[in-house]
């Protein structure tokens, strides 16, 4: 295994292996926590007589597990180091959004059926119940507005019509969920007939909230402006690598600190008055080096374009660092394979630069469309000459090159493709069928990284 | 979308499962005596029934639960049983019984109660024990009536009165 | 002397003090009383004459006098409550928010026309009492808390005094307000005091209605005063009220 890099790759970021909680970790505690707050409503019942009962036990079950559900979508938005890293960025915001649909049904559901299970134990009708619950009952106008946040939210995040929305326009509608989770904490309380007698699960709820706020705040708002005050980001410049495509190079200070990793991404919140709302993520297309970090974005038509633009100076507030495809914990004789498509090339090309392998174990394929798209030519030769790799283009769109990762073409390309270790990045369409041909030739799952930008 | 369909479909039949575990039978907290009153059975018609004299009823104990100091009243000997009269309120029956040593009441005791949906029963699970101090708080401070507004409660109140001025308190 | 008697829905209970007069008869003509005001009064009967005088199928001069001495309380009250006291709530004619309170003086006035000066007479939670339980007390009424079930809100003491309470039932508000038409929820109950039963029954539905505007309302009648728990939890009361902690 190599253990020195000469030359240009200065700095070798330590791979610590860092606290990372993976999927495995994650899924468990949170359906423990589901069960747990079942049991809440389990142990808060005695018993369950006619259509009444029923339609308010569900809508009771529904509701506990709404609440718990947007919690639980909360913190996995939280940017919490150890999940970003474990369970990788990408994967997070996949289940945050199937989370968040869910969770909105459950909240409808539950509003629909303890109005229907009141109204029936009443012996009223559905309107005037409405009226009743809303009127008389605490809190609950303030949940029923939660309710249709989150049913507004749900619409505009849906496949069909989130498209039709600037990115900006979606992305502030989406912050009212904190608005939702707000509004209906209170008559969770205040009317959640398991919280009414019993002091030990109020007391518990109220420390899953606060605890979800202090990590969001934490993660979201604290670190990074913390982060921002010790490293002094700022925009060194701009360099075009490609049409429609630039790096751009950050200085700061102590970055060796920020403990990035190659092939990990940071969320960048430039300060300029148009690009200031929101954080997005580029990953670093180089090793970190004292005093400079460097990402490289394509222009995709809303803010990528904006970059090329930037001014020398600028302030920067980098989140992060963020994501899973990193090289881990350094194993003997290890082959690696990356495979970067379009402008996932990005945070390969670090891995390239970094990532340790013996020479002749290291193999870099390159997928893109036309030649112009072919980002780093220069770098990734000089990278593949220092550390003996193989570097491969693939070059063409698909009708005519055909299928680049069949798996005939991967072993003929890739000696002893079995043994290899690989790393994919690129969309998702292409990262998915690579993987299954990888899988197909033998390479087993854990040995398969995989990140897409798609989020 | 048919990931949606799968979810919606273990939702529900998770739902229903939880459900169906619970028990669904009622179990009164104080079940009505076996004997029925010499008082003219109520009328549960549309409005109140109508004005039936007075009543003497002489009613076996029940199953009831007791509370108050005297809980195990029945058994000592010079304790004396007064009996409310049956209170008709718009959700049903109701009836309480004192138990009154030397002249101080010491426990009550619930005959009956309405107990035909769930809801009655929730809300007599909690309003009788609290009635109950609330009686013992009343005669402690010389109380000689009750004002109050609450329907069931009135139902209480109201027996708690009569069984009051049956004892002469 | 004590007794028990169901009418009207409710329970009345008499409490008669030394010296009794002839108290026997007393009680007799009275609960008769409670009777007849039943048969005449009662909306749930659909054969009683209020209930046929609402339909339209009497005249008011079919109905016994008291039919209209009630009315003109009835009218006199709504005056006075700026309508939030009405004897015909939704339209229809409903005097039950009189009657009870009316029957309950009128039957005081019975028991002390025999000799009965010292009595109270408690129906369905709205208390009339006269003259003294002792040559040396009050007589002490108390109030439950509408929202703590363990705990009497206060304790009213007077000779001749008349206590009403209104407040939300158990399973739900069911007093309208009638400016805006939807259940008074601001008071979970209002206990108020004076000298005569008919109007102080009425008063406390109407003031209930009004919720804390009821204050102000109270604190201009002569001789009433209020006290009030509100939906919160908090308590207010006039200038004047007769009651004390328990």
């Amino acid at each position: 295994m190599s253990t020195a890099l000469a030359g240009r790759a200065a700095t070798r970021t330590p791979y610590r292996g860092a606290g990372r909680a993976g999927p495995a970790a994650v899924l468990p505690v949170i359906v423990a926590g589901a069960s747990a707050v079942v049991g809440l409503w389990w142990s808060g019942t005695p018993r369950v007589v006619g259509l009444g009962d029923w339609l308010t036990g569900a809508g009771r079950i529904t509701g506990l597990l709404a609440a718990y559900g947007i919690a639980v979508l909360l913190a996995l938005m939280a940017r919490i180091p150890a999940l970003e890293r474990g369970v990788g960025s990408d994967r997070l915001a996949r289940w945050h959004s199937m989370g968040g649909r869910y969770v909105v049904g459950l909240a409808v559901a539950h509003t629909l059926l303890i109005i229907w299970g009141y109204a029936v134990a009443d012996g009223t009708d559905v309107a005037s119940e409405t009226v009743t619950l809303n009127l008389s009952y605490p809190d609950v106008l303030s949940a029923t507005v939660a309710v249709l946040l989150l049913v507004g939210i749900g619409v505009v995040s849906a496949r069909a019509v989130r498209p039709r929305l600037r990115y900006e326009t979606w992305f502030h509608l989406h912050f009212y969920t904190y608005l939702a989770a707000w509004l209906a904490f209170g008559h969770q309380l205040s009317t959640g007939s398991e919280f009414v007698g019993s002091p030990l699960a109020r007391a518990t709820w109220y420390a899953l909230y606060f605890g979800v706020a202090a990590v969001l705040v934490w993660y979201r708002f604290l670190a990074p402006v913390r982060q921002a005050v010790r490293h002094r980001l700022r925009v060194d410049r701009v360099e075009p690598e490609a049409p429609g495509i630039v790096s751009v190079y950050l200085s700061g200070r102590d970055l060796d600190r920020l403990k990035a990793e190659p092939g990990q991404f940071f969320r960048w919140r430039f300060l300029t008055r148009d690009l200031w709302w929101s954080a997005n993520p580029y990953s670093l297309s180089a090793v970190p080096r004292p005093g400079e970090l460097r990402i490289t974005v394509k222009d995709l038509g809303d803010q990528s374009g904006r970059l090329a633009r930037l001014r020398p100076g600028t302030r920067v507030i980098a989140e992060g660092p963020s994501g899973a495809l990193t090289p881990g914990r350094p194993r003997r004789d290890r082959k690696v394979l990356l495979i970067a498509g379009g402008v996932g090339i990005t945070p390969v090309r670090a891995l390239f630069e970094a990532i340790p392998a013996a020479t002749g174990d290291l193999t870099l394929l390159y997928r893109a469309r036309t030649p112009a798209d072919l980002v780093f030519r220069e770098e990734l030769e000089e990278i593949a000459r220092r550390r003996g790799a193989a570097l491969h283009y693939c070059v063409g769109p698909r009708g005519r090159v055909g299928d680049p990762f069949a798996p005939d073409v991967l072993a003929g390309l890739v000696p002893e493709l079995a043994r290899h270790e690989v790393y994919l990045c690129g969309p998702a369409g292409m990262t998915g069928a690579a993987a299954d041909a990888l899988r197909t030739a033998g390479i087993p799952n854990h040995r398969i990284h995989r990140e897409s930008f798609e989020f | 979308m048919r990931r949606a369909i799968f979810a919606v479909l273990v939702t529900a039949v998770g739902l229903v499962l939880l459900l169906s575990f619970k028990p669904h039978e009622l179990t009164a907290v104080a079940s009505p005596p076996s004997a029925v009153s010499h008082a003219p059975a109520p009328q549960h018609s549309a409005g109140e029934p109508p004005s039936s004299g007075r009543q003497d009823t002489a009613v076996p104990p029940a199953n009831g639960t007791w509370t108050g100091p005297g809980a195990t009243a029945g058994t000592t000997r010079g304790d004396k049983v007064a009996t409310g009269d049956i209170a008709d309120t718009r959700w049903g029956p109701v009836q309480v019984e004192l138990v009154l040593s030397g002249g101080r009441m010491t426990g009550i005791r619930v005959l009956r109660a309405p107990d035909s949906t769930h809801r009655d029963l929730a809300i007599s699970s909690e309003a009788l024990p609290m009635l109950n101090d609330e009686a013992l708080a009343a005669q402690s401070a010389q109380i000689d009536a009750v004002s109050g507004a609450t329907y069931t409660s009135e139902g209480y109140a109201r027996s708690l009165q009569s069984a009051l001025d049956r004892a002469g308190l | 002397m004590r007794h028990v008697e169901h009418a009207m829905g409710t329970v009345f209970s008499f409490d008669l003090r030394p010296p009794l007069g002839d108290a026997r008869r007393a009680v007799t003509e009275a609960v008769a009383w409670l009777h007849r005001v039943d048969a005449v009064f009662s909306t749930y009967r659909a054969e009683s004459p209020v209930s046929r005088l609402a339909r339209g199928e009497i005249p008011l001069d079919d109905c016994p006098p008291q039919v209209a001495e009630v009315l003109e309380l009835g009218a006199s009250v709504a005056e006075v409550s700026e309508g939030y006291f009405s004897i015909r709530p939704r339209g229809l004619l409903d005097p039950s928010g009189l009657v009870k309170g009316w029957a309950i003086e009128q039957a005081s006035r019975i028991l002390a026309r025999y000799g009965a000066v010292n009595h109270c007479l408690n129906g369905g939670g709205d208390v009339q009492c006269s003259g003294t339980p002792a040559p040396d007390r009050s007589w002490r009424v108390a109030v439950v808390h509408p929202l703590r079930p363990r705990v009497l809100a206060t304790v009213v003491a007077g000779h001749d005094l008349a206590i009403a309470t209104s407040g939300t039932a158990e399973r739900g508000p069911h007093i309208m307000n009638p400016r805006t038409g939807r259940p008074a929820l601001e008071l979970a109950s209002i206990t108020l005091t004076g000298a005569g039963l008919t109007l102080i029954d009425a008063y406390a539905t109407a003031a209930f209605a009004m919720g804390d505007a009821a204050r102000a309302w109270v604190e201009r009648l002569p001789g009433v005063e209020a006290f009030a728990i509100t939906a919160a939890g908090t308590t207010w009361r006039t200038a004047g009220f007769p009651g004390s902690a328990p």
